[in-house]
């Protein structure tokens, strides 16, 4: 099981000295200390963890091969298993459909990767409509996984991908452990994948949705057995829908995930304006929007300091302020979502916005914002005399 | 697609709750049809997540500028009749794909209920340019909702039913199709889905009733494939379908409609003009 070396795109130039420029993760370092439990024998979680604990000084990077604005930070931020990001800025599933539904209206190459939407062994053809719907500060939405399977989606865009410089994650979903297994294998090897999102969180369909989410034990068995399965690297998304989310984090790390995702969609209802049924077709929808950041900073904020693998933080992100939120709290990148339908070209404004801040702070890379507000390593008890130790 | 700023020029409350504005956006225009429309965004983000998908009412485009027709019914409405002349807001369009008349079509029937009049007021407009008689079949509640002819071209016959008969037939608008039947080329209509689901049923059952001969199979190939602009083009009744929406590019599948068979198909991108016949009407899923 040792990591391939992966083409991320084909249209790149080659890149060997920085193909994998380890994540700096500042105060994350703490993790693998709080850790009570050793890795339970899962796949390859040493290996994962070698890549983002090893740090290397973020002068040693050349900048990025192209001119312009932003190319004199460096940006970049490693997934694990040789996904390099050149920017911390992606675009959420389901929002962005498979990368070309917006057009000349975005620079999608500008990207750090695009995650497309929810896909699935068979076709879906979702849920009854209405399946979106706005609330105070967001959205819901209940679109039921629709996606042509995984041999339409291979078919119709894989080839477009290869062609492209920005990754293009692939979002899987499944009703059973076999679906996603049989999903991933079909992705493996295919040119212009260059990652799997495990959604294992979507409150929006019945079988199959949550119930890996939700139960730490479910959660890295499916994860375990999508890592057997492929070498592509793996990113899993939490739910926010549970208790706590930090066992279930630990699972899947401990399963041989690259990095996590947090956070999924909440569970929510609407109700039509004549009152007599729920708006949506589906009854329940998953929130999104601003209206859900501080759920996902506290879900980041536990998890990172839970996990050594790299996070990713989602849930409400509008302006660079939300980004340097979630960095702050230990995400070393970000996922826009629901913010794109009101504004498209948001997320490559914020990794200008992003490079901008970087300069005007006099950093080298953002990564040093990486962690920021986690809690402090010294014995913090100590230093407010609450118990002392010579 | 283009996303281009747009500068108010005027804006009335035409009829109660329901507003007319005119915005100046040159490059949102051009080469816009009748038929499509633009995705709108409200200023005000921190509680207006969403953009609001508005049809094109009318358009001109020598003079680079569109109206909107919309009825207040909740924060995002009511913050754009809160703008003011001279205000810029950002637009995404044009969007969809538009109405599709066939060039023979001498008699167009247009059916609107309620707002929906926005959905087919600028293929009015379009379809008189290119020398077509016009006739607009109009339904609403009662007569302070309906649509004011002063606003519509002379060329057009325009009828109007009301459910209480306040004024024109007394009933539902679809209770004068009918007698437009025989007359009409091609029919176009726009508003609430049961209006839509018994003109699909009357669109059916046209040639049938009206013992239209089909003069059997053209040379060099069959039907056009189902949703192609040359299917549409032959259908007898174009819809233009309303759903909620998302993105308004295809990307987030939100505003789907159920066809005869197949996926769900976008009102974005396959609308929302659809041929009758394409839909799945009996509302199963």
């Amino acid at each position: 099981m040792k990591p391939k070396r992966r083409v991320v795109t084909s249209g790149a130039p080659a890149q060997p000295a920085r193909r994998r420029p380890t994540v700096r993760r500042i105060k994350p370092a703490i993790a693998p200390l709080q850790r009570r439990d050793g890795p339970t024998g899962g796949q390859l979680p040493a290996a994962s963890r070698a890549t983002t604990a090893g740090a290397a000084p973020a002068s040693e990077l050349p900048p990025a091969s192209e001119s312009g604005p932003i190319r004199e930070t460096d940006l970049s931020v490693d997934l694990g298993r040789g996904l390099v990001l050149r920017n911390p800025v992606l675009v959420a599933s389901g929002t962005f459909g498979y990368g070309i539904e917006y057009g000349d209206v975005v620079d999608v190459q500008r990207l750090g990767a695009i995650c497309c939407k929810g896909t699935t062994l068979k076709p879906r053809i979702g849920n009854q409509p209405p399946r979106v719907t706005e609330t105070p500060g967001g959205m819901l939405n209940s679109i039921g996984l629709q996606n042509p399977g995984v041999d339409a989606v291979v078919e119709k865009y894989a080839a477009t991908w290869a062609g492209w410089e920005v990754p293009v994650i692939v979002n899987v979903a499944g009703e059973s452990i076999a679906d996603y297994v049989e999903v991933v294998r079909r992705l493996e090897g295919v040119p212009g994948v260059a990652g799997i999102e495990l959604n294992i969180s979507c409150p929006n369909v019945g079988k199959g949705g949550l119930q890996f989410a939700i139960d730490a034990e479910a959660a890295g068995a499916v994860t375990a057995a999508v890592r057997r399965a492929t070498d592509l690297p793996l990113l899993v998304k939490l739910s926010p829908n549970v208790a706590d989310v930090r066992p279930i984090a630990r699972a899947i790390e401990d399963a041989g995930a690259d990095a996590l995702t947090a956070i999924n969609t909440l569970s929510g209802i609407a109700v039509a304006p004549t009152r007599d049924r729920p708006l949506l077709g589906n009854v329940f929808g998953g929130l999104s929007g601003p209206a859900i950041k501080p759920i996902a900073l506290r879900v980041v904020y536990e998890v990172a300091q839970t996990v050594g693998i790299p996070i990713v933080g989602i849930g409400g992100i509008t302006e660079l302020a939300d980004v340097l939120d979630f960095l702050a709290v230990g995400a070393v990148a970000v996922q826009v979502g629901t913010a794109i339908f009101a504004d498209p070209t948001l997320p490559v404004r914020l990794i200008d916005d992003l490079a901008g801040e970087c300069r005007r702070r006099g950093l080298d890379s953002h990564r040093s914002l990486v962690g920021t507000a986690l809690p402090k390593r010294a014995t913090a008890s100590s230093a407010r005399g609450v118990e002392y130790r010579p | 697609m283009r996303l281009a700023g747009a500068e108010l020029l005027e804006t009335r409350e035409i009829l109660p709750g329901q507003w007319l504005q005119t915005y100046r956006a040159p490059e949102l225009i051009a080469g816009a049809r009748a038929g499509q429309f633009v995705h709108v965004r409200a200023g005000d983000y921190s509680g207006l997540v969403l953009r609001r998908p508005f049809s094109i009412n009318t358009m001109d485009p020598r003079a680079g500028t569109l109206t909107i027709h919309f009825r207040v019914v909740g924060r995002g409405t009511a913050w754009f009749t809160f703008l003011r002349p001279g205000d810029r807001i950002e637009m995404l369009g044009p969007l969809g794909r538009p109405f599709e008349v066939d060039p023979r079509s001498r008699h167009l029937l247009l059916v609107a209920g309620g707002l929906g009049i926005a959905g087919v007021r600028s293929l009015a407009d379009e379809a008189i340019r290119d020398g077509r008689q016009v006739t607009l079949l109009f339904g609403a509640a009662t007569a302070r909702d309906v649509y004011p002819s002063s606003l519509l071209p002379d060329e057009v016959e325009y009828l109007v039913a009301t459910d209480d008969g306040s004024v024109g037939h007394h009933g539902f608008v679809t209770e004068l199709v009918p007698d437009y039947e025989a007359w009409a080329d091609q029919a176009f209509a726009c508003g609430p889905l049961p209006m839509l689901r018994v003109l699909a049923g009357q669109a059916a059952t046209r040639g049938r009733r009206l013992g239209v001969a089909s003069l059997g199979r053209k040379r060099g190939g069959g039907r056009p494939p189902p949703g192609s602009p040359q299917a549409r083009r032959k259908a007898f009744l174009q819809v233009s379908m309303e759903q909620n929406m998302g993105c308004a590019v295809g990307a987030c599948l939100g505003c789907v409609v159920k066809p005869v068979s197949g996926a769900p198909v976008r009102v974005c991108r396959e609308g929302p003009v659809f041929a009758s016949d394409e839909l799945d009407w009996q509302g199963g899923w």
